[in-house]
């Protein structure tokens, strides 16, 4: 059947020559044309910057979209983004597409940090080595702990762990 | 170099005037999911939702399939519905669903909108699309 609506994003981390994350999110549907891009200064997460562009058919603060995305620079990303955010970006005078925009951003920049120690794990064929390598990973980022099904206190990869 | 990207792409069909039909696909370094929902025009009711999990990280994942079910029933037009899918999609089970099934119920509006445009459209080509949908409810 013909689709009668289509939605595309993309979000992408890049690595900066100066040691910085660049962040660009992009979406594209039959209203709504959105471009979100970030620069993230590492170690400490901080949003340096922040730009905004929204075209065609504007949602609800589109029009103040480019100004309001400035209140989230000097912003780090970490524990109560999610509230952070809603609270600058969200609510009656804000604009909902920011607010996702930024979430999913930062989500990307946590990924940027997990996918290598996937990789390694990739590598693992023994059982127990895995295994050890998934504990050893939710002993070093607790925030995963009971965060999915695969992190539930009934998992066979939390056998064993205190946490 | 991109060291992390990821895609999201939802399609909207409308098998009749009740129902509208999502896929979304979300590809990225990491994971690969779909998701197919069916969901009540008039409420916003998901009544059918099915996953597939093509790629993922640890061999518990695929037990995230069936807690999908718990989604049926739940309305996107809920006060919260969001937090909602979160906890029990996503925390129960995967977490990556639960951001196709959010994104998902994000176009629920839009593609009203763009599907009533359309008809629109096809009737008047000339219409002042903008003040259409300035004008639009659901």
């Amino acid at each position: 059947m013909i689709q009668r609506f289509m939605r595309n994003k993309v979000v992408e981390v890049e690595p900066r020559p100066d040691g910085n994350l660049e962040v660009s999110w992009r979406l594209t549907d039959d209203l709504l044309k959105a471009e979100v891009r970030t620069v993230v200064q590492l170690p400490d997460m901080e949003i340096l910057e922040a730009d905004a562009t929204l075209e065609r058919f504007l949602p609800q603060g589109g029009e103040v979209a480019s100004e309001l995305i400035k209140k989230i620079e000097g912003i780090n990303i970490g524990g109560g983004l999610r509230k952070i955010v809603a609270g600058l970006l969200g609510g009656p005078d804000g604009c909902p597409i920011l607010v996702t925009a930024i979430l999913e951003s930062a989500n990307a920049v946590i990924l940027h940090f997990t996918r290598p120690g996937l990789h390694l794990s990739e590598a693992m064929t023994d059982p127990k080595e895995l295994k050890e390598g998934f504990q050893f990973m939710l002993q070093t980022n607790p925030r995963l702990v009971r965060s999915c099904i695969a992190f539930q206190d009934d998992s066979p990869l939390m056998e064993g762990l205190n946490l | 170099m991109i060291s992390f990207n990821r895609s999201q792409i939802i399609g909207a069909e409308f098998p009749d005037s009740e129902i509208v039909r999502f896929n979304g696909i979300q590809e990225d370094h990491i994971y690969g999911m779909e998701i197919n929902m069916e969901v009540r025009i008039k409420d916003g009711e998901i009544l059918k939702v099915e996953g597939n999990m093509k790629r993922y990280t640890t061999p518990v994942c695929p037990k995230a399939i069936p807690v999908l079910q718990t989604a049926v029933g739940k309305s996107l037009k809920d006060e919260g519905w969001e937090s909602k899918i979160m906890k029990e999609i996503g925390r129960k089970g995967c977490e990556h669903f639960a951001e196709i099934i959010i994104e998902c119920g994000h176009c629920f509006e839009p593609a009203l909108r763009s599907h009533d445009l359309s008809l629109a459209l096809e009737k008047d080509p000339a219409l002042d699309q903008e003040q259409f949908l300035k004008n639009w409810s659901a």
